[in-house]
């Protein structure tokens, strides 16, 4: 029996492990093991996701559904995958600030990253801070000192509404405009955050100084970001005539 | 641990608790011998002052001290360190912006000093540490050689602002101040070394020493004009003070001649040396001295700067330092050392060292010995609270999980109630 626990844990590759020791295994997982593309995967299929979310486990047994109690069952029974280095527990996550640091990230230098992060949002908050407090009490409600607020202001404002898209069209490229999902509306503003910051920066300064200016600037609807945001949209707007090359 | 009575020593303890003179080298002995003093402490309390405890007694029935909190219940309104007792444990207490200026011209501790700067006020929680030592300061028998308290405790705990805090103590007694505020600086990074003119064994830092000349200036500037010179110095062929000048023209001349200002501070340290406890000239009343030393552990052990042909020098050989061991030997009268030991900016220290004999090492332990170790522990439960409900005060605690009991249990796992490491966590929230 020890011996084919030994085999649950094993590194694993889809190229053999039809193979191996099949008949000590739930036959309703065979299927699975087909289905499973994920290249270079190193867990056997009998591993689980791991649930970083606290309130999970919280709940008592009684509410659950069916489904859970067989999986809360299951995790008893089987291994489960060791947790990547960015899931966290923490109250204090921000998955909009997770994105942007691993978009700063060089080098997978993560931990740089997130200390540029770090002291960008605690720069943030000193200045308003101190402003706070030397501000007459009329004007004290008016300063957000908030960090993460004026992150997600900022980002807010940096998101372009449409963007342009090249259309070859008879020999020639247009520039047509097209509306933009989501995603890309974020990215965009992130990554031109990001390459204002490590362009446009004077070599004595440091990132987190320029980042932490840059977001305030933009939380205020100024600052270089914000104005790119508006050529992008000036520009859709004078190729309005392109629209119907789009499809 | 051995604790030997040494009757011949007695001249040296200050009063009943330091009689005992003890010579510990374990490091497991520290412990032991702060709590031993501890005890000593409550005994003389019990045994003398029976009828300070009844009046003690009689005055908390009374029904509230004058001073009562002016906003809020971590806050106190008792803003003289003469006056914080057991009550004000936890609370914070504004020093005025003057105080600050003239105590302390050189900073406070950087991360403090920012957060000065953010708040716009100075306030600073009274601890456990310090109020032991300004109610062993307010006890101790100042005709006696000075006693040594030595703040220690893991990285971030508060020794730098226990010290300041004791300090202004002194300060608001009118004690003369001489504080070095980080002497693991004199150690290491020097921009400019030269060798001294007055003993070619020896090497001056004059930009340091010009400096700590300008903030010493600073800090006491009436005691300058009235103490004099008890003798004549020569600084070069041509240049000299008589004796019986003002020590104002001593730290003048440091100031304009910065290649002799090592010199000039030796020469101060020793004229505060011979004249404390010593009445002054006109029947004025003897002046206190407080002696006040950050990092002291670097005064002993290697150092990174050079001398030529890239020999590492020795700190002994540095003629600030030289004069620094001096003054902490415990052969004058009138004042008293405070002193705090850190890994913080030393040189060839483990990461995590922290008590006194890692980080004085063998010869810096025997040659302080005997002084009276102060720990300083991180924060209790109500100190936390305190300080929580401070940075909530101060609109310092942004994130709005932060201020929830999830967010709050959060903040006591991350930091574990280290001061210094729960500020960086709640800088970025």
């Amino acid at each position: 029996m020890a011996a084919s626990i030994g085999n649950f844990l094993k590194p694993w590759r889809p190229s053999y492990s039809a193979k191996f020791s099949l008949n000590l295994v739930d036959y309703s997982l065979i299927q699975y093991i087909r289905v499973l593309v994920t290249r270079w995967a190193r867990y056997n299929p009998y591993y689980l996701e791991p649930e970083p979310r606290k309130e999970v486990y919280n709940i008592p047994e009684t509410e659950l559904t069916e489904e859970e109690k067989k999986e809360r069952e299951l995790k008893a029974v089987r291994p489960i995958k060791a947790a990547p280095p960015a899931l966290t527990s923490s109250v204090f996550n921000d998955p909009m600030i997770s994105k942007f640091i691993n978009m700063m990230m060089h080098d997978g230098r993560k931990r740089l990253a997130s200390e540029i992060m770090i002291q960008t949002l605690e720069r943030m908050k000193r200045i308003q801070v101190e402003k706070y407090h030397k501000a007459p009490d009329a004007e004290k409600p008016e300063i957000d000192c908030n960090p993460y607020a004026i992150f997600h202001k900022a980002l807010e404002n940096c998101k372009p509404v449409v963007g342009l898209r090249n259309v070859k069209k008879g020999a020639k490229v247009y520039q047509v405009p097209t509306a933009l999902t989501d995603n890309r509306r974020r990215f965009m503003a992130m990554k031109w955050l990001i390459t204002e910051c490590r362009e446009n920066k004077h070599r004595r300064t440091l990132m987190y100084e320029k980042l932490s200016q840059e977001l305030l600037e933009a939380s205020a609807n100024k600052g270089s970001v914000v104005k790119k945001k508006h050529d992008l949209h000036r520009m859709a707007e004078a190729n309005r005539a392109y629209a119907h090359f789009r499809w | 641990m051995r604790i030997v009575w040494a009757p011949e020593k007695e001249a040296l303890a200050t009063h009943f608790v330091l009689n005992v003179i003890i010579n510990c080298t374990t490091i497991m002995a520290l412990h032991r011998l702060h709590f031993g003093l501890r005890q000593t402490v409550t005994q003389t309390r019990s045994l003398h002052g029976s009828g300070l405890i009844q009046q003690l007694g009689s005055a908390a029935v009374e029904p509230e001290p004058s001073v009562r909190p002016k906003h809020a219940i971590f806050r106190t309104a008792e803003g003289d360190p003469a006056q914080h007792s057991e009550q004000h444990l936890g609370q914070y207490y504004t020093l005025p912006p003057a105080t600050i200026r003239s105590l302390f011209p050189q900073g406070l501790p950087d991360r403090f000093q920012k957060q000065v700067k953010t708040f716009n006020e100075c306030s600073m929680m009274v601890r456990e540490p310090a109020l032991e030592i300004i109610s062993l300061l307010k006890r101790a028998d100042y005709s006696k050689p000075p006693i040594h308290y030595m703040l220690y405790g893991e990285k971030g705990t508060g020794k730098s602002l226990s010290l300041c805090h004791a300090l202004q103590y002194c300060f608001s007694q009118g004690w003369l101040i001489l504080c070095v505020p980080d002497a693991h600086l004199l150690v290491k990074n020097c921009r400019e070394i030269l060798p001294s003119a007055f003993n070619s064994s020896r090497y001056d830092q004059p930009m340091l020493a010009v400096q700590w000349l300008r903030n010493f200036r600073t800090t006491n500037e009436h005691f300058l004009s009235q103490i004099k010179t008890t003798r004549r110095y020569v600084w070069t062929k041509r240049e000299s003070t008589e004796e019986g000048r003002p020590l104002k023209e001593i730290v003048e001349h440091g100031l304009a001649r910065a290649k002799s200002s090592s010199d000039v501070v030796g020469a101060l340290l020793r004229e505060l040396r011979l004249q404390v406890g010593r009445p002054l000239e006109g029947g004025q009343e003897p002046f206190r001295l407080a002696v006040a030393v950050d990092g002291v552990n670097s005064l002993w052990g290697r150092t990174t700067l050079t001398k030529e042909r890239k020999i590492e020098m020795a700190p002994e050989e540095l003629t600030l330092v030289y004069n620094l061991r001096k003054m902490l030997k415990q052969d004058w009268s009138g004042g008293a050392i405070i002193t705090a030991v850190s890994q913080t900016g030393a040189l060839f220290k483990p990461n995590f060292a922290y008590l006194p004999h890692e980080l004085l090492g063998e010869e810096g332990f025997v040659s302080l010995e005997p002084f009276l170790p102060v720990p300083v522990p991180v924060y209790s439960d109500k100190e936390f609270e305190s300080c929580y409900q401070y940075y909530i005060d101060r609109n310092w605690l942004q994130h709005e999980q932060s201020r929830t009991e999830d967010g709050k249990k959060e903040l006591i796992f991350l930091s574990d109630r280290n001061p210094s490491v729960l500020e960086r966590v709640c800088a970025s929230l």
